[in-house]
């Protein structure tokens, strides 16, 4: 192998397409899983339909000699088990690329308009499942074994990775699995891709061990160890992975999930936890949002703690479930009925899920607010692998909570007293001695109901003022890459890994740019508008028609002048190489001249 | 001792039912001695959503229609307390219609207490769920809960009383107490509460309400029968009181919550344990 003259490969992108149900993203996942044990990071995306079964769909996987958060715009390995799905993804191949496609209905046709030089190998996947297993699903367990040879994989690489993901369904879903698995290497045999000669070679430097993890199963775990006991939510598409993690792991912390009757129910079951003290989180999207709204008002009149995650999907109404956007922020931001503080946090990787949903519980305790973790359907739902995370930096600050000793040395105990902060400590319910009145109802300090306008005031002061006196606590922005570069970049959410990656692709054209990542949304804090300020060509990247982030940063203090938009909501996930020509034509550069 | 909040007086009319309600109600935490930092109190939005503003508790004023999925959560997060819902026939009913039905099949520990008076006397007089045909130009059927709930396979505790009536309404208000306390779940009691200002049914109800518990042979554990006795009685413009059905199924929060463990509201979550479970679940993503 070391003196092999197969293109070595850095940056491996394996698109597996076919029909909803052919088991595409299980052969990604298993890749996955390999290609990581091998010391690349990877990074894995779908492209799925609302439906359980039909439709062409796809999973795509970039395999990285480093951390690549999105997937690239070329294909090197395509696998169709439906020919049809070739025409759709054709557009990402090259002349190096290779196609394993199912040859059971027959050759491919010349309609599929391949590039010149792709390489394709048919193998009758459907028919040998179908003959071996009475059973269509086996092809992609075949199919592996094909993808498996041209990577350079031996055999017990494959067969361990069987056993891993096919083990925990029993003895029999394995040993067919594995036996699919034998179909498919005498069938590369055949197709002349003999053991351990890989058409490429693939380049790995880091052998660390690495979690395997999606941004909603990371603000799950971050809410688990950042002390969240109590989870109530309505299943909807792309939020629910956050539910189900909760369901197998939170019992095991404690905690307890309950899947309520609509999202009305699930934010008022979280609110009658929340009252008792008990750490809450809930989960949605937009629409959930949508129905939540009224109960998101009463956590900001009420004071009560809450983290609510919004898994963005394309909107409005019901959209485009299964498809990415960021059209919540200004329903996130300005939402709701009457003026009540909130946060809005955003994360831009699985790590920081983890680590602003720890923030989003403190701030939400110790202020008596809600928070949004504001996610989207591509940083929600896709898999990347991430370093492990330092569990013993977790801090949990759960702000003044009275007990009864404490409540008892009190002269008065006022569940609303006015503070510097705004927010006033707080008698969980069974505390002997802390008896108060929690409501929705502008109310006096004891939260007896008032409508006197001098008590009027001094309330909505003292609940705005919480939105001062939190500010030194919330995540300021990060800024990558060149900070005197005149070209910058602000995106968050599945931005994240686009934006790093242009602004590599631009210096290797000799063109510097920045990225300066907010993390808070709201309140906005006031680093943003001053970077708006100081660097003169801004690209601000989000998903949705009406550029909800630019115009937020400007009606803060955003210098409108030095912002330009990109903007998609066409459910595609944007690359790298689509904001690198955005820049370049904006900017009329020419690629020499700027170095 | 600390001071907190001084209970305000009832902002009802007076002749109200719903003070009928409030006195059963403390009368009954006090005999069956809960002290009030126990007593959770949840109360929805209109003339009956301002009980626990009445008594010595920690009170909640939800949102309108939300007090059901409100006292499920309060209860799974902490079961040592007494949690009572309050709530009116508009906000349990009509808005929050819906939570009724998964409350009763899902049974949790709570005592749900409805004051029904047949309109929506905060906002002057409109026909609630529970209107009759013909009440301010009603077109509708009324709604009977007490049927709905014994039509739904997990309830196990439901009954009615009249405000008229107050030792039979606080003997039935005991009895959901206790059959909450013992484990039993959901106890839901309807009170016919006459709203004197909108639909003054006094005069109506003192001669339509029939009594179940003093019927001979009348067995509040055999479903069907109960369903078929409260048909009957609604062909013959009876309204029954008493106590309907009870039934016996775990309460929810018996088996929600892992027993390992104290309740979610009451652990201490100050210092993950980030050798134990925190790390099993790390390492899970590693695997």
């Amino acid at each position: 192998m070391n003196n092999s003259t197969k293109p070595r490969l850095e940056d491996l992108n394996v698109i597996v397409a076919g029909q909803g149900g052919d088991g595409s993203l299980t052969v990604v996942n298993i890749l996955a899983d390999v290609l990581r044990t091998s010391g690349l990071r990877v990074y894995t995306e779908r492209d799925v339909l609302s439906r359980i079964k039909g439709g062409i769909t796809a999973a795509t996987l970039r395999a990285y000699n480093g951390e690549r958060l999105c997937i690239s715009s070329h294909i090197d390995l395509m696998v169709a088990f439906d020919q049809a799905a070739i025409p759709k993804y054709a557009f990402r191949l090259n002349a190096k690329s290779i196609v394993i496609y199912d040859s059971s209905n027959g050759e491919l046709t010349a309609e599929s308009k391949l590039p010149e030089g792709v390489r394709l190998i048919g193998v009758p996947l459907s028919r040998y499942a179908v003959k071996n297993f009475r059973r269509d699903i086996y092809k992609n367990s075949i199919s592996f074994a094909v993808i498996g040879r041209l990577i350079g994989l031996d055999d017990g690489q494959m067969k361990i990775a069987f056993d891993k993901r096919f083990g925990r369904r029993g003895a029999q879903a394995l040993k067919y699995n594995l036996d699919a698995l034998n179909v498919g290497c005498t069938l590369a045999d055949d197709a002349g891709l003999t053991i351990g000669e890989g058409l490429f070679e693939i380049v790995a430097t880091d052998s660390k061990a690495h979690m395997l993890i999606t941004g909603n199963e990371a603000v799950a775990f971050g809410f688990a160890v950042a002390g969240g006991r109590f989870f109530a939510g309505y299943p909807i598409t792309p939020s629910t992975d956050v539910m189900e993690w909760l369901v197998k792991w939170l019992p095991k912390f404690g905690g307890v999930v309950k899947q309520a009757e609509d999202e009305l129910s699930a934010i008022n079951m979280a609110i009658g936890a929340a009252i008792t003290g008990t750490r809450t989180m809930t989960a949605t999207c937009g629409p959930g949002i949508a129905l939540m709204q009224e109960g998101i008002g009463q956590l900001g009149m009420a004071e009560i703690p809450m983290v609510i995650v919004d898994a963005q999907r394309s909107g409005p109404s019901t959209g485009m479930p299964t498809k990415p956007e960021q059209s919540d922020i200004n329903l996130l931001c300005y939402g709701g009925a009457g003026d009540f503080p909130r946060v809005v946090l955003a994360p831009g990787n699985p790590a920081e899920c983890f680590h602003l949903t720890v923030t989003a519980c403190n701030i939400a305790e110790k202020y008596q607010v809600p928070v949004f973790m504001c996610l989207d359907q591509g940083l929600s739902q896709n898999t990347a692998t991430v370093d492990p995370i330092d569990l013993s930096s977790v801090v949990i600050d759960r702000g003044g909570r009275l007990d009864a000793e404490q409540v008892s040395k009190l002269e008065v105990y006022k569940r609303y007293l006015h503070t510097d902060s705004g927010a006033s400590d707080f008698a969980p319910p069974g505390t002997p001695g802390g008896m108060g009145l929690v409501t929705g109802n502008e109310h006096d300090e004891f939260g007896l109901v008032s409508t006197d306008p001098i008590n009027r005031n001094k309330m909505v002061a003292k609940r705005q003022h919480k939105m001062v006196s939190m500010k030194p606590e919330l995540p300021l922005a990060i800024n990558h890459g060149v900070e005197t570069a005149d070209i910058g970049f602000i995106g968050v959410g599945m931005c994240y890994g686009v934006i790093l990656e242009a602004i590599d692709l631009l210096a290797q054209k000799g063109i510097l740019a920045q990225y300066h990542q907010v993390r808070t949304l709201w309140p906005m804090l006031d680093d943003t508008p001053a970077f708006t300020k100081r660097c003169p060509n801004i690209f601000v990247v989000e998903y949705n028609a009406t550029a909800q982030l630019a115009k937020l940063i400007i009606a803060h203090g955003g210098e409108e002048e030095n912002i330009n938009n990109i903007l998609r909501y066409d459910g595609i996930p944007m690359q790298a190489q689509d904001l690198v020509n955005s820049v370049i034509s904006k900017l009329n550069l020419k690629e020499d001249e700027v170095a | 001792m600390t001071k907190t909040f001084t209970p305000s007086r009832p902002i009802w009319c007076a002749g109200c039912g719903d003070f009928g309600v409030l006195q059963a109600l403390v009368s009954a935490l006090e005999e069956l001695k809960i002290p009030p930092h126990e007593r959770m109190v949840v109360a929805g939005i209109g003339c009956s959503g301002s009980l626990q503003n009445n008594l010595s508790c920690y009170g909640y004023h939800t949102l309108h229609g939300r007090v059901l999925p409100t006292v499920t959560g309060s209860k799974l997060a902490n079961p040592e307390l007494t949690v009572v819902g309050v709530g009116g026939d508009g906000d349990g009913y009509a808005i929050g219609g819906g939570h009724l039905v998964h409350a009763f099949k899902r049974n949790p520990g709570v005592t749900y207490i409805v004051m029904n008076n047949g309109t929506y006397g905060l906002t002057k007089g409109q026909a609630s769920p529970t209107a009759p045909t013909g009440y301010q130009d009603n077109l509708e059927e009324d709604l009977d809960p007490v049927m709905l709930g014994l039509s739904i396979p997990g309830s196990t505790f439901l009954a009615r009383a009249y405000s008229g009536q107050p030792a039979q309404l606080l003997d039935l208000t005991l009895a959901a107490l206790k059959h909450t306390a013992e484990g039993g779940g959901m106890s839901y009691l309807e009170v016919l509460s006459p709203c004197v200002t909108y639909n003054d049914t006094y005069r109506d109800w003192r001669t339509s309400v029939y009594d179940v518990d003093a019927e001979e042979g009348y067995d509040p554990t055999n479903r069907a029968a109960a369903f078929t006795r409260m048909q009957e009685l609604r062909e013959e413009k009876r309204l029954p009181l008493g106590l309907i059905f009870k039934g016996q199924r775990h309460a929810l929060e018996s088996v929600a919550l892992n027993k390992d463990f104290p309740a979610p509201a009451l652990q201490d979550i100050g210092r993950p344990d980030i050798s134990g479970v925190c790390n099993d679940a790390l390492q899970s993503f590693i695997r």
